[in-house]
Parts: C-alpha cells; structure tokens; sequence
C-alpha cells in the first residue's frame, strides 16, 4: 500500500500533497480547539500501536502477503479528522527512517491511509451503528464493514492513481484490478482485526476510548 | 503522573509484538517471496523505485545487524520516534 518514489508522475505528487493539506488544514481548525495534552498522548499511543501492526506482513496463500493499515480503527476511535494525525506521524515517520514509502509519495500515501481509508471506514461504521444502534453488535459488525471497505477502496484509490500516472497510460487496466481485487480480498482479515480490536477497547474501557469519547464528538460538531 | 503512565501496559504488549514481529515481518515474509499487491501491479508495469535520498534504516534493517535483530531495533526506533514525538507535543500543549 505504501507507495514509493517514482510510481506517481509529479503532476499526482504535487495534487495530493495539495489534497493531504488541505485536508490537514481543516482538520487542525478542527483540533485545536479541543486538543490537550492527554490527546494528543492517546493519538501518539495510537500512532504506535498502527506503526507495529504494519510490521507484521501475514503470507497469504497464493504467493502475496497483507498488512495491518488500521484507518477504519483509528478512524471509529477518533473520527476523521484527528484520525489524520494518526497517519501523518505513522507515514512521515516510516517514509523518513525506514524509507518505507516515499518522500514525493508522502502526500499521496496519507490521502489513501489517512484519508481515504480513514474516512470510509469511519463513514460505514457510521452507517451501521446508526441504523442499528449502539449495541456491542452493531459496533462489531460495523468495524467490520468499516475496515473491510475502507481498505478496498484505499487500495484502489492507489491503483486508479499509480495507473493514471502519464508515464503509463494504459497502466489503469492492470493497477486498478490487481489493487482493488486484491484489497478487496485481503479487507476481510482487516475488517476482522478492525472489529476485534475494537470491541476488545471497547468492553476493557480502554484510556483511547475514554479519551475519544471526550474529544472526538467535539472536533466533529466544531 | 507521567502521560504515558496509564498506557503501561499497552506499551508493554507493544514492546513483546515488536519482539516477534520479525517472525511475520522477515521469516514467513521470505518463505511466500513476500509480494504486496502494489508489488505485482508495479512489477507489470515495470515501474522502479527512485533512490530520491537514504536512510540508515532502509527497509526496517540497522546497519551491522543480522535482519532479524536489526528489524527489531527498528520496530523500537520507530515506537521512540513517534511516542517521542507525541510526549513534545503533549508537553508543549500543556505549557
């Protein structure tokens, strides 16, 4: 998922580096009226949590292989806009170190991990918990659906733009199937992980959710 | 109290998956000649990556370690990174 240096044409560089601002903008005007100290511990807390989870590569039969990305997580915990932050430090910090993922790419890797996925996952959960209520089941099925979907179209977001990219005019017909069925695929693990995690916060009391639940709704509603 | 005081123990569960993470990260990884599906799109295409800059730690590895370790350090530098960045923060934002 972490796109490298030299996959996207300059013209895709620069317009979601554009897009990952812009959005950060909002997002901060967002934040910081609410932010604190124990927040922004818990998002850093967080942070960590997805940064090692995206170290475990799971084979999958076939010859390919998955990582945990966790925008649908962090997304239900924080919502979408302190959720971003999330990504910002996990992404630059993997981009920078350990060179996973681009530095030309860093804008289009947080607009597909950070927003993208942060966003559906988010939205579908949404859907879910407000259709069937706030029950612990409605929380499991939409984590579920919120990290399976959120991940497809993550991942085929970053096949649309690595196959529009000028250099390869015909590269979408190959990109867009190979990402977005396999993410799609793949979502399942992610969506159940997703719903796991979030109901082991949820019924353990976790500090994340307790302090969520203080600052998340605020930063929606500003 | 220390901010990070009440997420002891999640940072310890932190610390025990980085520990087994080359497990996933380097042993299983090689034996299903580890390919993401951006790995296969990229390699139809023929696309390669640009060497824009370096780093010490390419790929999760510490120079002058064996990948196992090495991945393991780098797991706890990335964890430093970013809890050390959030403790600034916080610590900024409490001033």
């Amino acid at each position: 998922m972490h796109i490298p240096d030299g996959y996207l044409s300059p013209a895709w560089c620069v317009a979601l580096y554009i897009v990952a601002i812009v959005y950060g903008i909002v997002a901060w005007k967002k934040a910081k009226k609410i932010i604190n100290s124990e927040a922004i511990t818990a998002l850093s807390v967080l942070a960590a949590g997805i940064f090692v989870a995206m170290m475990f590569n799971w084979p999958i039969p076939g010859g390919t292989s998955l990582h945990f990305v966790g925008g649908a997580l962090s997304g239900i915990i924080f919502g979408p806009w302190l959720a971003f932050f999330v990504y910002v430090m996990v992404l630059t910090t993997q981009a920078i170190v350990f060179h996973d993922g681009g530095v030309t790419t860093l804008g289009a890797n947080i607009f597909n991990m950070g927003i993208v996925d942060v966003v559906v996952g988010y939205a579908i959960y949404k859907l879910v918990t407000r259709a069937t209520g706030n029950t612990r089941r409605a929380r499991i099925i939409g984590a579920f659906l919120g990290g399976w979907l959120g991940l497809a179209a993550a991942g085929t977001m970053a096949g649309v733009e690595i196959g529009l990219s000028p250099s390869f005019p015909y590269g979408i017909r190959i990109t867009v199937p190979a990402m977005a069925i396999w993410h799609t695929l793949l979502g399942v693990i992610e969506g159940v992980i997703t719903a796991f995690v979030i109901d082991y916060l949820y019924e353990r009391k976790s500090p994340l959710i307790e302090i969520a639940m203080k600052v998340a709704p605020l930063a929606q509603s500003t | 109290m220390s901010l990070f005081e009440r997420y002891r123990n999640t940072i310890k569960i932190l610390a025990i998956l980085i520990i087994i993470s080359p497990l996933f990260g380097i042993v299983l990884a090689e034996k299903v000649n580890y390919h993401e599906p951006l790995d296969v799109a990229a390699e139809k295409l023929h696309l390669h990556e640009l060497d824009v800059y370096h780093t010490p730690f390419d790929d999760y590895q510490v120079p002058g370690l064996p990948p196992t370790i090495g991945y393991i350090v780098a797991g706890f530098i990335g964890i430093g990174v970013i809890l050390g960045v959030g403790a600034l923060l916080a610590k900024r934002m409490s001033k």
